[in-house]
């Protein structure tokens, strides 16, 4: 078995956190997911957006709490980085299919490099920052892996 | 008035090296020069100035106005193009759109970057700091290798078929001058198989390398061009543009591109088809980028990327001539000015003056762009135009 760096060494750039956003972030201090979500459309959304990315108007738009579970939709490994990263490679950049229907960016650890594929299940596993908001990384959702062995 | 009663009456191009110590301006002042002397135009009887994005005058939001006074242009329509790499081939769109309306009469198209001399001098606002640096995500090449896996997994790929096009354009900057020196040596599929991997499965002589330099275009109304004896031009008879393709769905298929949408707009408004092409000059940031361009551009079907490239010759004398200059991969991109690259090295083969890399059929060129990198998904702006020699 092969292990990627996990990347919790890094000191990161403290992410910003814009008027639109801020609900995803306060809600990452207690390490709960909350993602937006568009009654009129019946949908989710990620990235936070000022505005529905369906209809344009903000009425329908609130936010709702998710279990942060899903699969592997791509991966790449990273084999060279800049500052703050370098030094620190390689490891997984993800993204991953939430079970609501939304695409998250972020990093997968804990996952050696043969377990890796396109659809395994996986869950948060969160990082924490030093202003007390915690970063959305994910791992292996060892509970699932027959669904994971399923996907491939 | 319509697209093709403008006119390309001149291009122009500087050598693309690793680092300028020349000024951005004087490689603008360089262009102006090689286009006033090509076209017999006086500096006075420019009235538009459009400029490509660039990494240079990126914090600048005068740029297009700071530009014509160092270059002392007096212009009836001035600005800067953002729609990052496609910056270049929508300039052009815009000089026809301008020149079209009666805005202006005579357009310099510039594209010109030093974003390695002055590397770091812009911070763009973006989404970039919240939601993806917290996760060493660290630009293009990570979102190739996203999207290449995902390729890999739905249809699968050949990288042997990805290093032959690597291959034919390492060849076709053999015989370009203006190409970085660094990257003017031969290579082998096998070369391409084993560089070293960047972001799995991107591969070093996937991407391009980031340098400096500056070409340019000279457009004006065919009527124009006509009266002075400049017959010899070059017409843009199709463009599509499309911009943040199916922006109201959570999740897209990152092997579709706007260059489907792009592409039928402008086979419509050139009534050519696919089959019709006589050479491809599509913007090459990573290879795979061109294989997708031509599934959604219709030359083969979605997903047979490989097998047509497996088929095809794009070589300079073959079925299709790709990059005729080396492309951006192996000629240098010159930052957000690259997308000129391929554009005016298309103008140049129209003009019949390739020299050693001179293709037989000038029937028409297909050009593309592609610019900027949205969350999760491939590229931003896909651009298609088509061109022809006036005939």
């Amino acid at each position: 078995m092969t292990e990627l760096n996990d990347t919790s060494d890094v000191a990161r750039l403290l992410p910003p956190v814009r008027s639109f956003s801020r609900p995803f972030w306060d809600a990452t201090r207690e390490r709960r997911v909350m993602i937006q979500y568009d009654r009129e459309a019946g949908a989710y959304q990620f990235y936070p957006r000022p505005t529905s990315i369906y209809t344009g108007r903000r009425h329908a738009l609130e936010w709702r709490e998710v279990s942060g579970r899903g699969q592997i939709f791509s991966f790449t490994i990273v084999r060279r980085a800049r500052e703050p990263f370098r030094g620190h490679e390689p490891y997984f950049l993800t993204l991953v299919t939430l079970d609501e229907g939304i695409n998250i960016m972020s990093n997968v650890r804990g996952c050696p490099l043969e377990e890796m594929a396109v659809g395994l299940r996986v869950r948060p596993s969160w990082l924490p920052l030093p202003d007390g908001r915690n970063l959305l990384l994910f791992e292996p959702d060892s509970g699932s892996v027959a669904a994971a062995q399923s996907m491939r | 008035m319509a697209i093709h009663d403008t006119a390309i009456v001149g291009y122009a191009e500087t050598k693309i090296v690793p680092v300028s110590d020349i000024d951005v301006w004087e490689l603008g002042a360089e262009i102006l020069e090689q286009l006033l002397d090509r076209t017999g135009f006086e500096k006075g009887e420019i009235d538009g100035l459009i400029l490509s994005a660039s990494t240079t005058g990126a914090g600048n939001s005068f740029w297009s106005q700071t530009t014509a006074d160092q270059l002392a242009l007096e212009l009836d329509f001035c600005q800067t193009v953002d729609i990052g790499g496609s910056s270049p081939l929508g300039a052009l769109a815009r000089a026809t759109a301008a020149i079209d309306a009666g805005f202006c009469t005579t357009v310099l198209c510039l594209y010109a970057d030093t974003s390695v001399a002055e590397r770091g001098t812009a911070r763009p606002r973006s989404y970039s700091e919240e939601w993806t640096q917290p996760f060493g995500y660290l630009g293009a090449p990570a979102a190739f290798g996203l999207l290449s896996q995902y390729y890999e997994q739905r249809f699968g790929l050949d990288y042997r078929a990805l290093g032959k096009l690597a291959v034919t354009q390492r060849n076709h900057a053999l015989r370009n001058d203006l190409a970085c020196e660094k990257l003017r040596k031969p290579i082998t599929i096998d070369d391409y198989i084993a560089s070293r991997m960047i972001n799995d499965p991107i591969r070093l002589l996937d991407s391009v390398m980031i340098c400096d330099g500056a070409s340019g275009l000279l457009v004006t109304s065919r009527k124009q061009a006509e009266r002075r004896g400049l017959t010899r031009c070059v017409v843009p008879i199709g463009y599509g543009e499309r911009t943040n393709l199916n922006p109201a769905r959570a999740i897209v298929d990152p092997t579709v591109s706007g260059h489907r949408a792009a592409g039928e707009r402008a086979f419509a408004q050139a009534g050519l088809r696919p089959t019709d092409i006589a050479s491809f000059h599509p913007y090459d940031d990573f290879i795979i980028a061109i294989m997708m361009q031509l599934e959604m551009l219709g030359f083969c079907d979605h997903g047979q990327g490989c097998a047509f490239i497996r088929e095809t010759d794009f070589g300079i004398e073959g079925d299709l001539p790709l990059n005729t200059s080396g492309g951006q991969i192996s000629a240098g991109q010159t930052g957000l000015a690259g997308g000129g690259t391929n554009l005016v090295e298309a103008v140049r083969q129209l003009f019949g003056e390739g020299g050693e890399r001179q293709i037989a059929n000038r029937a028409n060129a297909l050009v593309t762009g592609i610019g900027g990198i949205p969350y999760g998904r491939n590229w931003n702006t896909s651009t298609v135009m088509i061109l022809t020699p006036n005939a």
